[in-house]
């Protein structure tokens, strides 16, 4: 890890501090390239760090990236917090929600807001249904309560 | 609790000399954390539509959790 950058050793103190004060047996491994520094922590157990609607780790993840700009100045990466797989569930279940609205949409011919989430999780989504043509989406309401809405294309 | 808070706070601030948090016990056994940074930090700490501030109690509950206490963090000037 000794070519590890500024940003990225910032994002590995701060993981490891966050996983201890919780209490959790975890691993911790920091990855990087021009654009994501990704922390992810391997363990069993790790729904603390999760939270409800993984609120806490999207919480670390603001954290970090934060830390990153304040501690380096001009890093300005993206920061991803990871933890057992989290996000990749997370980007099939929103996958999931999309096509159901989508079908919602088309049969009842009015637009289908899905649950609020913030601007990462909406963008997963925006672009996964960016192909189909026959519904068009955007976002309305204000944060934390924003969410996207899926409607039938005019 | 509070010295996740202090570490995370001194973080994101211009001057993590002057972070401060003082911590109490309610009757109830509510932990109090009051964050105190230097005057052109707050900012840094609250964050925009207070996402940071939300940031900061959502991981220092979690923490909580894992103590099995109740924590709340005040941001005080």
């Amino acid at each position: 890890m000794a070519d590890e950058s500024e940003g990225a050793e910032i994002v590995g103190d701060l993981l490891e501090r966050v996983v201890d004060a919780l209490g959790l047996e975890g691993e911790i491994e920091i990855s990087e390239d021009e654009e994501t520094i990704t922390g992810t922590v391997h363990g069993d157990d790790l729904g603390l760090l999760i939270g409800r609607h993984g609120q806490t780790i999207d919480a670390v993840q603001h954290l970090a990236g934060r830390a990153v700009l304040q501690g380096t100045e001009d890093d300005r990466r993206r920061v991803v917090i990871d933890a057992a797989g989290y996000r990749a569930r997370r980007v099939e279940a929103l996958e999931r929600l999309a096509d159901d609205a989508v079908e919602a949409a088309l049969t009842g011919g009015s637009p289908v807001p899905l649950e609020p989430m913030n601007a990462a999780e909406r963008r997963i989504v925006h672009e996964y249904l960016r192909d189909r043509t026959e519904v068009e989406t955007y976002s309305e309401g204000e944060e934390p309560d924003r969410c996207l809405v899926v409607a039938p294309a005019t | 609790m509070r010295e996740l808070l202090e570490y995370l706070a001194q973080s994101l601030v211009d001057d993590p000399d002057a972070v401060r948090v003082d911590e109490f016990t309610e009757d109830d056994g509510t932990v109090v954390l009051e964050l105190a940074v230097g005057d052109d930090d707050y900012g840094k700490v609250i964050g925009r539509n207070g996402r940071t501030a939300k940031a900061l109690r959502a991981v220092v509950k979690a923490a909580a959790v894992h103590e099995d206490r109740r924590v709340l963090i005040d941001i005080v000037d």
